[in-house]
């Protein structure tokens, strides 16, 4: 054996130890080199035994890798950093970290590795954070009002006015959530709740967007603690509200990067998830029913063999903007992957969401997509299911209930809308 | 019969190094710690390894990390016996490469093995 026999020996043992994923694709994702760590995660992703593809490996989970390498113009350069990636369904999925290296045209690199751990201790430090930066920031952006046991104004201080541009007239007396600007990737908690915690814990931390007196809104960090606790009965509450300065564009941008799908502008499946575990936890606790429908885009590969990816991006767009424009600021509407979406419907029961699915079906079906100077009948296929009170019930089973009854929605025909079996729906 | 589909456990374990390395298929056999203490030519070859620098370390660490997962690997921890033949797609000197892997793990024999066909 020569030297550089027994050097390429070392190298490829290098290559086969290393702990982090490496791939080496091309523009269209096909797969030049790919390490055993890659292969490693990729595989469990997959399902299958057949891996040529990066693009098709992850449309599943994370269908943005390719429009991010397609409008990525300059000549080489890094596409991404750290980019996250949920890889299953539920609350204990793997996630990924992804970095994405541009070599040449038609030359990438990506490194993938397993960051699981370290989003749950990030999520679990997220709080404790928020707490202490509104303790250990300047005063002068933190206003103090006093709440009575409702939760309604009682007191304002100055620095309330000052923050906030409203009179105290106009402050005194109204229940605080009134001042609430809610948007879609901020849920806010629903009426009464944060005074509900805050009963129960003795404090409620809330991060989201608040009203101004001149009709704009501002990013704050607000607490809310129990007050003169006599014989275990709140007499009242203090909120303390700190705006978040400079959320300015490069805060918008990257919430908007954390939460929105990059194509579509619906919901990633990591702000879906969270969110949607969030409202479930809630719903469990505090009754009244949750709804999930799933949608598939029918035939949707014909779309793009037939017409091209950039055509089917545009059909699923449209799909995404008129789903939308159907549902209330409350609801979630998320894509998956692919061409499958899912919608999250609070204090919704099964036969309400099937009306919704119904309306969604129609807005697709009523009219052509325009994909680029081509109009394309484009339909969808719907599952439906909802939440059974007992100790089981997860959102991955409300996922599987809903994946089943839109299996048998693309087994009769397609363009229709089925709901979850009775007990199918907590399993 | 010594074809992947099969040749058996007891085979295996009785046939001598130079009828091992003149199997078609890669052999790669480890303890029940993970240790490899058989890695035939076949095997070193597609690999693009020398089977001294392979023996004694950690197989599913080391140089099969892509098998460290519940598909293969766990499967290894959680049943007791084993005889099953699956599709896979190995990183042979990093190209991906679709195989089949028959998995061969019995109560009574410490030694466990993977049988890899390209």
């Amino acid at each position: 054996m020569t030297d550089l026999e027994a050097e390429h020996a070392a190298l490829l043992q290098f290559l086969y130890a290393c702990p982090a994923g490496l791939v080496e694709f091309s523009a269209a994702g096909a797969i030049g080199m790919v390490n055993p760590a890659a292969m490693g995660v990729l595989l469990p992703i997959a399902g299958r035994p057949f891996i040529i593809n990066l693009f098709d490996v992850m449309d599943g989970c994370a269908p943005e890798l390719r429009n991010m390498i397609q409008q990525f113009h300059l000549p080489q350069g890094t596409v991404c950093d750290g980019h996250r990636i949920v890889t299953g369904r539920g609350e204990r999925s793997p996630v990924l970290a992804c970095n994405i290296v541009k070599l040449t045209e038609n030359r990438y690199i990506a490194t993938l590795s397993d960051v699981t751990a370290q989003v749950a201790r990030e999520r679990r430090l997220k709080q404790a954070e928020i707490w202490f930066a509104s303790l250990l920031d300047g005063v002068d952006d933190v206003a103090v009002l006093s709440l009575d046991a409702n939760g309604c104004i009682d007191a304002v201080t100055p620095s309330a006015m000052r923050q906030t541009g409203f009179s105290e007239a106009e402050l005194l007396g109204r229940p605080f959530e009134w001042f609430d600007r809610p948007d879609r990737a901020s849920a806010m908690p629903l009426p009464g709740e944060a005074i509900a915690v805050a009963r129960r814990d003795g404090w409620y931390l809330h991060e989201g967007w608040h009203a101004l007196a001149d009709g704009g809104r501002y990013w704050c960090q607000r607490l809310i603690a129990v007050r003169d606790e006599a014989a275990g009965i709140a007499a009242g509450y203090t909120l303390v509200i700190r705006a978040v300065a400079r959320q300015g564009r490069d805060t918008a941008d990257l919430r908007r990067m954390l939460t929105l799908d990059h194509l579509t502008g619906a919901s990633n499946r990591a702000h879906f998830f969270e969110t949607a575990e969030r409202q479930l936890v809630r719903t469990l606790r505090d009754g009244g029913s949750l709804a999930l429908v799933v949608l598939d885009v029918d035939h949707f590969k014909r779309v793009n063999d037939e017409h091209g990816h950039a055509a089917g991006d545009m059909v699923l767009r449209e799909v995404a903007r008129r789903c939308e424009a159907e549902l209330r600021p409350e609801d979630i509407f998320a894509r998956l992957g692919g061409e499958e979406f899912v919608v999250l419907l609070p204090g919704t029961a099964l036969m309400e969401a099937s009306a919704v699915a119904e309306r969604l079906r129609l807005s697709l079906a009523r009219e052509p997509i325009d994909a680029g100077g081509v109009e394309l009948c484009i339909t969808a296929s719907f599952g439906c299911s909802s939440l059974v009170r007992e100790p089981a019930a997860s959102l991955a089973g409300l996922l599987a209930a809903a994946d089943s009854a839109l299996y048998r929605a693309k087994g009769a025909g397609r363009d229709r809308v089925e709901l979850a079996h009775a007990n199918q729906a907590a399993a | 019969m010594l074809s992947f589909e099969t040749i058996s456990l007891d085979t295996l374990l009785t046939l001598e190094a130079d009828h091992l390395d003149a199997l078609p298929f890669g052999v790669v056999g480890f303890s029940p710690q993970g240790l490899v203490e058989i890695y035939n030519a076949t095997e070193s070859q597609l690999a693009g390894l020398q089977r001294e620098t392979v023996l004694g370390t950690h197989y599913f660490s080391v140089t099969a990390q892509c098998m460290n997962n519940f598909m293969v690997a766990q499967r290894f921890e959680d049943e007791a016996e084993i005889d099953a033949i699956i599709d896979y797609v190995l990183t042979l000197r990093m190209r991906p490469t679709p195989v089949r892997l028959r998995l061969l793990k019995a109560p009574e024999i410490d030694r466990r093995y993977i049988l890899i066909q390209r």
